[in-house]
């Protein structure tokens, strides 16, 4: 196996809040290879887009990132100042939002909001950056795009804004994208599109993407592996068919459950996972997931479980695998031991 | 992958009675940790926290007691003039001469005018003093204190004895009969400040109140009514928020004459504007909103939904641009009183109280400094309670 | 963009003769007539005049002979004053209040939106507490009480500056500073919550992620945005500076349109009053109108909604 690309170990990232400290992420390790789409899944709060924004140096004021490393090509993106970050922001590394409404400059032309981004990393002259937008508009299929390259972003389409945010991001040939919810805002069919596209552009390009979702299905359409978030951790991690095959944390298994399934003809009630997520303000000492979890144990509230192996390459943080746990159907059932 | 190692190596031995199933309680699934309050509770303990608002809020109660009960206590009335204790600062320097006889006389200098005014030894100011001898040329006044005689110099500005020794003051003492001094007409500027709280506090409350009813029915009809309507109406505001109100304010009073009732109409005729849009702007959200829609297929009648459902929500804005109303109808009412369109004398307002005062700036500069310190601490006091107000009820503040 | 213009111009006419539909009526509504809140005239006396001025002809008559005096720009004569115009009554006062006005409106733009720009760049910092404090003074602390005080402060006691007039470049201070106090206030308070605001955006992520300069991410991207609001209320800021003129040159004893404006209103002076109400109407109404092509420059959604209508 070659040097990853990205090396995330034991990220921590708290908010200092007026109300105390929110520890938000708490020891995030994973990894990344060249070419390779990781989804990384959780509901609103489990901390997966603190992730990123910590790797990218763009937490909001009250964010600081307290602990760990992220080996980026040998740099450690912690570390960097700020000069060098902005230097591969954008270049590098870059990245699109969830709501492509907001995402873009009201008052400048869209043509505008990409050649900056050319011109801040490439010695080109405006021209060429020009030449360049118009070559990513049509990449990312915006139609006669060297006259879109005028309008200002109020004239487009939530679909077509999205396509102008992915140009932007591409528009240095990034190494790694990092696409923070970016079909949430969007009408589902304009999703497929969007997705379609990014995948495409990702086979194309060879260039790798952290997907943030909060949706399983754009997960299991799109990444390669996949990292489940709760509480500010990681709960599950794998390869996208081992995870959805043989869920092995009752938290994924829970959101697996939540996926209606319109080929299912079955007519399974969809279970959503009853209660909510943790208050980071005061975490719990055990596992985050216990107190909604059907499978709690005494052990669950007393310690924080590790992450056990599910299998070669799968991985999931629950004391069910604890190799004197009682089994439970389902998740620890097909175990293979360590 | 030093992530597994050190997660694998954690291979502890856990005890048999940790593998029983958790117990819990039903609560704790769903427990938030943050203690969840209404809204108006949340508004009102984040208002509490807002020293400066807190502060002003207790100003303009402490203020508005002042003007209703403070001119019912004052011995002086806002209109009597005594032109003999004219301009008598609050504060004066008084000196004290003895005769031989054993008398003394306290007396103090006005500066302003070059007046001696015998004051008792409680500090109240007992009148003037007369000079025995006027000497024009030399520019001196002679006083007679029984067999003892004091020459004022009225160019120096300096009291000696017939011997040439000077005179030198006996300390500072608080004037008790006018406890801030009078104007140039004698009339007790405590009382006149007060009865100018009064009205002042009146015009603004008073015009407010209009502003408020008219804002609140035209923009909550536009708001309703929508469509057609609703576009001329709002086209009319938008004609009438171009016009330079104060402008219109002015030319009211020129039509009404000046007095209290036309300030109160001029005022209250002209600044409902921003309230109309507010309201307007809030019912139409709110219009859109299931619940209105399911009081109305439940068969309210219109006046109802207005009143019952759409007025309570967008009591906040509403109530923020009430309070920025009252300082700036405050401050429309002292300008045009300033010049010369307000309130008649002898009533008074901070704006004529101003006035009078810069007529008189040179001689009595402090005379300034009441109704200026009035209608300022007002002014910060309506303006902190609304800023803490709209921080209060702005939701996106809300952690 | 045609439409978008096209729309403010007539507004911008709707609006002018509204004020001068309202001010003729309003001021032909005094009780009596120009003529008689002063000594009791001889009813000849009384009869010439009014013939001279055509105050006996119907209403309807005299608002078409107004009206079409207005739009030849004549404003009529003045009443009190014989033999002056009321165009040479403004005419007069024009080049101080212009002056005096312009020097504040600078003030107002080049010292406000600065203030707020550091206060948000340095907020719950120490120079973001001394703006707001002394916003939040300007803000509360009439126009005139700040001309009064400073009248007294520098140039009567300290003698920095003349107590009156404009013959000295010194004379300006005052009057400048007591007319623009307030809205340099308020404009730096505005420009700091509207600065604030928008660094809060979405976009301002996006631009940071470009890995844009930090230079550029603000200017570029926040202050355009954030002026957008601030450049809204620079109408309604003249005219607040106009009615402003009317204690400031009061007090200053400056011989500008507000003092004539005031002077006017205590001489019962209608046509005076009338022409110059009408006058600082149209003033504002050009300056609204610069205000609104300056914000169709800055923001390109106004243009897409006048159109989309």
């Amino acid at each position: 196996m070659s040097t990853p690309l990205l090396s995330v170990s034991n990220l921590s990232t708290s908010f200092f809040t007026s109300r105390g400290e929110v520890k938000a992420v708490r020891g995030v390790s994973f990894e990344l290879r060249a070419g390779e789409i990781l989804g990384i899944v959780g509901e609103s709060g489990s901390g997966k887009s603190i992730t990123c924004m910590s790797l990218m140096g763009l937490l909001r004021s009250s964010g600081r990132v307290i602990d760990g490393s992220a080996l980026f090509e040998g740099r450690d993106l912690l570390t960097l100042d700020e000069d060098e970050l902005s230097a591969l922001r954008g270049n590098d590394i870059s990245m699109i939002f969830q709501d492509p409404m907001t995402s873009l400059n009201p008052t400048l032309t869209v043509g505008e909001q990409v050649i900056e981004t050319i011109l801040r990393h490439r010695k080109v002259t405006r021209a060429a950056a020009r030449a360049r937008a118009i070559e990513l508009f049509e990449l990312v299929r915006i139609p006669s795009a060297a006259k879109r390259l005028r309008s200002y972003p109020h004239e487009f389409s939530g679909g077509m804004r999205q396509r102008v945010m992915i140009a932007i991001a591409l528009a240095c040939d990034p190494k790694l994208l990092i696409a923070d919810e970016p079909t949430t805002a969007l009408d589902v069919t304009i999703q497929r599109q969007i997705l379609a596209l990014l995948k495409e552009l990702q086979g194309r390009l060879g260039m790798a993407v952290i997907l943030i979702t909060h949706d399983l299905g754009v997960i299991a359409e799109t990444a390669d592996r996949v990292l489940v978030m709760y509480g500010g951790m990681v709960m599950e991690e794998g390869p996208v068919r081992e995870l959805f095959a043989r869920p092995s944390h009752p938290y994924t298994r829970g959101l697996l459950a939540s996926i209606p399934d319109l080929r299912d003809d079955t007519h399974h009630r969809l279970t959503p996972i009853p209660g909510s997520p943790p208050d980071m303000l005061r975490p719990p000492k055990g596992c985050p997931f216990a107190p909604r979890c059907a499978h709690a144990m005494a052990q669950c509230n007393a310690a924080l479980p590790p992450l056990y192996d599910a299998g070669p390459v799968h991985r999931a943080r629950c004391w069910l695998h604890h190799p004197q746990a009682p089994r439970v159907a389902g998740i620890t059932a097909e175990l293979v031991p360590a | 992958m030093t992530d597994r190692m050190t997660d694998q190596t954690v291979a502890i031995e856990i005890a048999p009675e940790m593998w029983v199933p958790a117990t819990r309680d039903g609560a704790a699934a769903e427990y938030i940790a943050a203690p969840s309050l209404t809204f108006w509770q949340d508004v009102r303990k984040r208002l509490w926290a807002n020293k400066p608002a807190m502060l002003g809020l207790g100003f303009i109660i402490l203020l508005v007691l002042a003007a209703i009960f403070g001119p019912m206590l004052s011995r002086h009335t806002y209109f009597e003039q005594d032109l003999k204790l004219s301009n008598v600062p609050p504060l004066f320097q008084t000196y004290a001469v003895t005769d031989s006889a054993g008398a003394t006389t306290r007396f103090f200098f006005n500066s302003g005018n070059l007046n001696l005014y015998e004051v008792t030894p409680s500090g109240e100011v007992a009148g003037l003093l007369r000079p025995a001898k006027k000497d024009l040329i030399k520019k001196q006044q002679q006083f007679k204190f029984g067999d003892r005689e004091v020459v004022l110099d009225t160019a120096k500005q300096q009291l000696s004895f017939a011997d040439g020794a000077a005179l030198a003051p006996g300390g500072w003492q608080w004037n008790m009969s006018n406890l801030l001094g009078t104007d140039q007409l004698g009339r007790d500027v405590l009382a006149r400040q007060l009865y100018g709280a009064r009205i002042s506090l009146t015009v603004a409350f008073v015009a407010t109140l209009v502003n408020f009813f008219i804002g609140v029915f035209y923009g909550g009809l536009a708001g309703y009514l929508g469509g057609k309507a609703d576009t001329i109406m709002m086209r009319i505001v938008e004609v009438i928020s171009t016009i330079p109100l104060t402008l219109y304010v002015i030319l009211i009073m020129v039509v009404f004459n000046s007095g209290f009732l036309s300030v109160v109409l001029a005022i209250g005729s002209v600044y409902w504007v921003d309230m109309a849009r507010i309201v307007r702007g809030q019912i139409l959200t709110l219009k859109q909103q299931d619940y209105v829609a399911a009081a109305r297929t439940m068969g309210a009648s219109t006046p109802r939904i207005l009143v019952r459902h759409l007025l309570p929500n967008s009591v906040g804005p509403i109530l923020v641009t009430l309070t920025m109303l009252i300082p700036s109808a405050i401050f429309i009412e002292s300008f045009m009183s300033f010049i010369g369109l307000g309130v008649t004398p002898p009533e008074a307002s901070w704006g004529t109280l101003t006035s009078e005062a810069v007529e008189t700036l040179r001689a009595y500069p402090y005379q300034l400094f009441f109704p200026a310190a009035a209608i300022s601490l007002t002014m910060f006091a309506f303006n902190f309670l609304g800023d803490g107000l709209r921080d209060a009820l702005d939701p996106r503040l809300r952690t | 963009m045609t439409a978008y213009v096209v729309q403010r111009l007539l507004l911008m006419l709707v609006t002018l003769f509204a004020i001068i539909t309202l001010t003729f009526f309003l001021m032909h509504a005094v009780p009596g007539g120009p003529f008689t809140s002063e000594k009791m005239l001889q009813p000849e006396i009384q009869a010439a005049l009014n013939a001279k001025y055509h105050l006996d002809d119907p209403l309807w008559l005299q608002y078409l002979n107004y009206l079409r005096g207005v739009l030849s720009l004549d404003l009529g004569p003045s009443f009190k004053y014989a033999g002056m115009s009321v165009n040479e009554i403004i005419a007069e006062g024009l080049p101080v209040t212009m002056k005096t006005g312009a020097l504040a409106l600078i003030c107002v733009v080049a010292l406000g939106v600065p203030l707020g720009i550091v206060a948000a760049l340095n907020r719950n910092r120490w120079p973001d507490t001394l703006v707001m404090v002394i916003a939040t003074i300007g803000v509360a602390v009439p126009s005139y009480v700040i001309a009064t005080v400073a009248l007294y402060v520098f140039a009567l006691r300290l003698g920095w500056v003349p107590t009156f007039g404009l013959d000295d470049w010194r004379g300006y201070f005052l009057p400048v500073f007591a007319l623009s106090g307030f809205w340099i206030s308020f404009i730096a308070r505005l420009a700091r919550s509207s600065l604030l605001e928008t660094l809060q955006q979405d976009y301002m992520m996006t631009a940071k992620a470009k890995g844009l300069k930090r230079g550029t991410v603000l200017f570029k991207h926040g202050l355009r945005n954030s002026l957008i609001p601030v450049v809204t209320v620079l109408g309604p800021v003249v005219a607040n500076l106009l009615t402003g003129s009317f204690v400031i040159e009061q007090i200053f004893a400056l011989p500008g349109i507000g003092r004539h404006f005031v002077l006017s209103i205590t001489n019962r002076d209608y046509t005076a009053i009338m022409g110059i109400t009408i006058f600082y109407a149209a003033v504002l109404m050009v300056m609204i109108f610069i205000v609104d092509m300056l914000y169709l420059v800055l923001d390109p959604r106004i243009k897409y909604r006048a159109d989309a209508k």
